[in-house]
Parts: structure tokens; C-alpha cells; sequence
């Protein structure tokens, strides 16, 4: 009896000790990150006014997803550009594809005083709320890539999915399908906008040759395995194929493993849409000679440091929207493309 | 640890009280459930003394003190303390819901749906989806239940079902909110969800979450069903000799989790003005995790909602001080699958099982 009545004090203790030691963990991490100076700044209430060149600035910037590539090389693009200003902290927080995490980024964000939010939205109608109420609290909005509903922000910077679709439509009507032949478009995500509008701007852009036609269309979700395997049962369908045309290159890469694994590769040329300066990147694919051809897709995040520069260290007002050109990526150009868009 | 060597009887019985009662055979295996209970308060006092010494500072003063930040934390974690507070009634009766982020899911693109597509009134949409969240969780209970296919396997399904059917009910895509009178759009009401009451300071959310809460703690704390539930979880078989309702039991809490899923769905919908059906992905998991932080043993019988209520908050903070230090996301994750980890290490303390 005795035994039984000291054993769940000796267990209380183990448990205490246990959770007192996860708390120290928490902690340790806590002394180690450096809290921003300007965190704690005195200047943060007075946003108003603008302080010029002097003064110290807190940027956050909240990500929607970082697991994807191309906002991870947002965040690098952010990074590398605000490390050349002096004056500028940037803290950084990733959504992970989950609207009431990101809104909850930038309720933090605001408790710490931030100077100038940055956002690429995971989507639209859930985030206006709360960059409205940034925007309000006088705090300069840049939003990057994917746009909020109404107008409570300082500046849009993003490029016209459309007009990148029409720009490989027209590559693949004039250079590489002058007489014509057959094209396979693979598709991303259903009802995401950049799939609607990467697919719209391509019909344009194809539509002046006529001789084109597209033969068939699968849906990789953007994804590299299901661009794949939809290519894999095209291939298994339609025996001449000429040009593949895809949404982003992950999935253009897929297909061509795709097309590879059935000996069809070499007669096949491929097309895709982002073009990252990274090593998995469309660049390195085309440098390769897997693909023929692709689209860079801007980040902006280098052009919204330069508009924060301009708002905050120069005090100018900016224009609402900053729309990004497109460039076209072929092996004569790839290496010159990725030395210039490569941060590290 | 097993010194104590208790039989199934004594289990069932200890179960079946688990608030305390005279008579020293049971007492000495209840004094140490307190603890384990009283674990998560310590542990939340202690998250929130951290939080406090290491917040940033501003003028002088605590920002994470900052009373619009606290209420952000509470406003932040109710969706995922709502589903906590159902998952815990499904796990005291040693099951598993998985299914509760995607009924969440379903639940805030059916509300879109149904204000602004079917131009539903408020009121009804919401008795419509909370009945279809109350249905599919108690077809899950049934199937659990009646069936003898383990809870895991179930909710796994009825996860993928729920999201097939939020996306089949939308077309895959979300559907946003648009407020107003007329046709297409919902009504002014229900942007109430995104608002704050008491002069702007206290978030709705943050209220629901705080009523659903008491009336969870006074269910758990003064029903019969929560004795039927507690002796379920200590012993099935004991539970079922002794003439209580299984299976009707084992339904109810299905239930009551599929129910507070899809009133976090509605809340969801309404704090974000749109119902999409990728929303509460993984929401399971955390949801899982506060309830484990809270001291609720996965095997069933012991644990409380209070714990739960703790271990919902306690992450609440735990997000806000990581990221109000600008905590790498990264990093983040370790630090909180640390905590997990460490909650969970403590219950292997228990005395039994």
C-alpha cells in the first residue's frame, strides 16, 4: 500500500521534469533567434510619417506556401535583395497552403510592429480581411503573385499568366510547329486561375496557325508524377504527337520521363511555364535538352523590395499594379537566364 | 510500473468514476489521474511563463501581453479547440476521428454553398450542416460500432468521403462570401463570425469555442453519459456485462465529433468569407494533438476536456510566441513535434495499459 501511494508522486516528478525540460527546449530556441531590433522599435505607431533613409525597417513577409519551389525562390529572391538594404530586416512566415494560418501571420505580424507587409495569398476572399486591416492601420501592402479582392493595398506585383500562355503558344505555332502538327496539352490544378489562364492565353497564342491542333489533354495537377502518368495513357492513345505543352515544368518534366520510357522522347518536343533558377528547374531541364523550351515565370520578390525601397527609404507613392514581363528560355539563352535569376 | 496489478473489474469500475470518489482501493489509482490532468494546466502555466519571458518588447511593455494579441491566440485556436473538444469524447471511448478537418471542410463549402448559391437563410444553413456533420459522424459510429471496422480505418474513409463530397458540392473550388440583401449574397449576420464583440476587442470565435468548451466540461463532469462513456473507454466488455449502451454510446460521441466539426466548418467559413474544399487540411492532427497535450490517454477511459481545453491553448501559444520571435517554420515544426512527443512520453507514466 505504501508502495502504490509513493509510486504516482514518483511519477508526477518524471512528468514534471519531462514537461519542465520540452518547456526549456522551447526556450532555448527562443534566446537563440535574434528578436528584430526594430521589433521593439519606438517608430512603428507613426507610419504615417514617412523617416526616409534613416530609419530602421521591419518587413514581413508571409508566404502562402513555401513548399512549393516557386515561392520558395520568392522568399530567396526577398531575401537576396533586402540583404543590399542596409535599413531593412525582413522576417519571414509560411502559411503552408492553410488561409487561417497565413491570416494568423499576419495578425502576428502586426503585433510585432511591422512596417511594410509583404503577401503572396493563399487565395483572395480569405485573406482581404486582414490585409485590409493592415492596409488601414496605415501599414504599406505589396501584394506578389496572386492578387486580394478590392483595393486596400499599395501595390500588385505579379505577371499576366495569360500573356505567358499566349507567348508559348505563339513559340510553339511559329517556331516549332510552322507547318503545323499535332500538340498535347497537360493541364494544371482544375479551377486554379493560372491553369484557366496558362490554357487561354495558349489557345490564342496557337490560333494563328491553323494547322496546329491539340490532340488531346491531361490534368497533372501540376504536379511531376501525375504529369506523368497522364502522359503515359496519352502516348498509349495517340501515335503522332509533336509538341507537349504544359503548365509548369515539373510536369512537363514528367512527361517526357513518360514519353522517355516509351522511346518516343526524341520525336516529341516539350514546353513548360516557370523556368526556376534552381536545379530541379525548368532552366536546368532545358539546358539538358529534356525540354525544348520554357517561360520564365517571375518571382517579383527582387521588384518588391525595390517598390519597399521606394515607399519607405525614398517616400514616394508607387503605382498600383507592377505587371512582370515573361522570358522566353532555350538552350542558347538557359545558362545566361539562370546565372542572372539565381540568388544563390 | 504495473505494480499495482489491478484487475479488469477495478479498471471498469475506477473508469466509470472518474471525478473522484470515497474508498482508498480507488483512490490510490485516481490520485494519480488528477496529476495527469492537472499536467496540462502545469504545462499551459508554463508555456505561458515562457511566452511572457521571452516576448519581444515594445515601449517597455510585453507584446505578447498585449490583451489583442492574447485574444488573437484564442480567436487563432478555436476551429482547432472545437474539434478538439468533439475528438475528445471519441477518443475517451478509446476510438480515433480523423475524419474532422475534412468534415470541417465540407462544412464551410456547404455553408458558402447554401447562402450563396441556394440563397439559404442563415439559420437554416446553419441546422443544415450542423445535421449533416451530426449524421456523418454518427454513420461513422455506426459503421465503428455496429460493424467492427476500427475507428482509425473508418474515419481514414470517411475523410476522403467528406472531401469528395465537398469537392464534388463545389465543383473544387472555393466559394467565396459576398454579404448582403439579395440574391447571391449571404446574409450581413453571419460576417458576425468575423467580428469582434465587446467594443471590437473579443473575437466570436473565440467566444463559441469558449461556450462549447463549459457545456463539454459540464456534459463530461455531470451526465450519465459520461460515465457510460469513461466506463467504455476503461473496459468495453466490463462496460457492455454491465448493461450500458454500447453501441448507442459509441454513436453519440461520433456524433457529437462529426457536430462540432461541422460548427467549426461554419465558423471557418465565416472567419475566412469563403468555404473552399481544401480548408482544415491536417486540422486533424493538431486537433489530435491537443488532446493528447491535455492529458486524454489514447487507449481510452481517462482524460477530461479541460485538459483538452489547456492543450488547445497551450499550442495557441506556443504558434504565437514561435512566430512573434520569428522562429524559422522549419524549426517551428521540431519544437512543436517536441511537445508532442514529451506530452505523450508523460502518459506512459500511467499506471496502467
Amino acid at each position: 500500500m505504501t508502495m502504490s501511494r509513493r509510486l504516482p508522486w514518483r511519477r508526477a516528478r518524471a512528468g514534471a521534469v519531462l514537461t519542465v525540460a520540452a518547456l526549456l527546449g522551447t526556450a532555448a530556441c527562443g534566446t537563440e533567434s535574434d528578436v528584430p531590433a526594430s521589433a521593439g522599435g519606438d517608430a512603428t505607431r507613426e507610419k504615417t510619417e514617412c523617416q526616409g533613409p534613416d530609419g530602421d525597417y521591419l518587413i514581413g513577409m508571409s508566404q502562402a506556401n513555401v513548399a512549393e519551389p516557386y515561392r520558395e525562390q520568392m522568399d530567396d529572391d526577398i531575401r537576396a535583395a533586402a540583404e543590399d538594404v542596409e535599413q531593412f530586416e525582413v522576417v519571414f512566415a509560411d502559411a503552408a497552403q492553410d488561409n487561417s494560418k497565413q491570416v494568423t501571420d499576419v495578425e502576428n505580424f502586426l503585433t510585432q510592429g511591422i512596417d511594410l507587409l509583404i503577401i503572396s495569398p493563399n487565395e483572395a476572399a480569405p485573406l482581404t480581411g486582414v490585409v485590409e486591416r493592415a492596409y488601414n492601420q496605415g501599414v504599406p501592402v505589396i501584394v506578389l503573385d496572386r492578387k486580394i479582392e478590392g483595393d486596400s493595398y499599395t501595390q500588385f506585383i505579379g505577371a499576366d499568366n495569360t500573356e505567358i500562355g499566349r507567348a508559348a503558344g505563339e513559340y510553339v505555332a511559329t517556331e516549332l510547329l510552322p507547318d503545323g502538327g499535332n500538340v498535347v496539352e497537360i493541364k494544371g490544378l482544375p479551377g486554379s486561375t493560372p491553369a484557366q489562364e496558362r490554357s487561354t492565353g495558349f489557345h490564342e497564342g496557337i490560333a494563328s496557325n491553323e494547322n496546329i491542333e491539340v490532340v488531346a489533354e491531361g490534368v497533372g495537377d501540376w504536379l511531376r508524377a501525375k504529369g506523368q502518368s497522364q502522359f503515359e495513357a496519352i502516348l498509349q492513345a495517340e501515335q503522332n504527337i509533336d509538341v507537349v505543352y504544359s503548365h509548369n515544368d515539373p510536369m512537363a518534366e514528367g512527361a517526357y520521363l513518360a514519353a522517355e520510357s516509351a522511346g518516343r522522347a526524341g520525336e516529341i518536343d516539350f514546353v513548360g511555364i516557370d523556368a526556376l533558377p534552381i536545379p530541379s528547374g525548368g532552366i536546368k531541364a532545358v539546358q539538358a535538352g529534356r525540354l525544348s523550351a520554357t517561360f520564365v515565370y517571375p518571382t517579383g520578390g527582387a521588384e518588391a523590395v525595390e517598390t519597399a525601397k521606394k515607399i519607405l527609404l525614398e517616400c514616394e507613392d508607387v503605382e498600383k499594379e507592377q505587371l512582370l514581363e515573361t522570358q522566353l528560355v532555350t538552350k542558347e539563352n538557359a545558362a545566361e537566364v539562370y546565372k542572372r535569376n539565381s540568388t544563390g | 510500473m504495473n505494480a499495482e496489478g489491478t484487475t479488469t473489474s477495478e479498471k471498469a469500475s475506477e473508469a466509470a468514476e472518474p471525478e473522484g470518489t470515497e474508498g482508498s482501493r480507488r483512490r490510490r489509482l485516481i490520485i494519480p489521474e488528477r496529476f495527469f490532468t492537472f499536467q496540462s494546466y502545469v504545462a499551459l502555466v508554463l508555456v505561458f511563463l515562457a511566452a511572457v519571458i521571452f516576448s519581444p518588447r515594445r515601449d517597455g511593455g510585453i507584446v505578447f501581453l498585449d490583451s489583442d494579441n492574447l485574444l488573437n491566440i484564442v480567436r487563432a485556436v478555436s476551429e482547432i479547440g472545437i474539434l478538439a473538444v468533439g475528438v475528445t469524447f471519441v477518443i475517451l471511448v478509446a476510438g480515433i476521428d480523423l475524419s474532422v478537418g475534412a468534415v470541417l471542410g465540407l462544412a464551410a463549402t456547404g455553408t458558402a454553398s447554401l447562402m450563396m448559391v441556394n440563397d439559404m437563410g442563415m439559420a437554416l444553413t446553419v441546422l443544415t450542416i450542423l445535421a449533416i456533420g451530426l449524421t456523418f459522424g454518427a454513420a461513422q459510429g455506426y459503421l465503428s460500432a455496429r460493424l467492427g471496422i476500427q475507428a482509425f480505418i473508418v474515419t481514414l474513409a470517411g475523410m476522403q468521403i467528406a472531401r469528395g463530397l465537398a469537392r464534388i458540392w463545389s465543383g473544387g473550388q472555393g466559394i467565396p462570401l459576398a454579404y448582403g440583401e439579395g440574391p447571391g449574397l449571404a446574409p450581413e449576420t453571419f460576417a458576425l463570425l468575423n467580428s469582434r464583440t465587446f467594443n471590437g476587442t473579443v473575437p466570436i470565435p473565440a467566444l463559441i469555442f469558449a461556450a462549447v468548451g463549459a457545456i463539454a466540461i459540464v456534459v463530461v463532469r455531470k451526465t450519465v453519459f459520461a460515465r457510460h462513456i469513461y466506463a467504455i473507454g476503461g473496459n468495453e466488455r466490463a462496460a457492455r456485462l454491465s448493461g450500458i449502451p454500447v453501441l448507442r454510446v459509441k454513436i453519440a460521441v461520433f456524433a457529437i465529433s462529426g457536430l462540432l466539426a461541422a460548427l467549426a466548418g461554419i465558423i471557418h467559413a465565416g472567419q475566412l468569407n469563403q468555404g473552399s474544399p481544401n480548408d482544415g487540411m491536417t486540422y486533424e492532427l493538431d486537433a489530435i494533438a491537443a488532446v493528447v497535450i491535455g492529458g486524454t490517454s489514447l487507449m481510452g477511459g481517462v482524460g477530461t476536456v479541460s485538459g483538452t481545453l489547456a492543450g488547445a491553448l497551450l499550442l495557441g501559444i506556443l504558434n504565437n510566441i514561435l512566430a512573434l520571435n520569428n522562429i524559422d517554420t522549419n524549426v517551428q515544426m521540431l519544437i512543436k513535434g517536441g511537445i508532442i512527443i514529451a506530452a505523450a512520453g508523460v502518459q506512459t507514466f500511467r499506471s496502467r495499459k
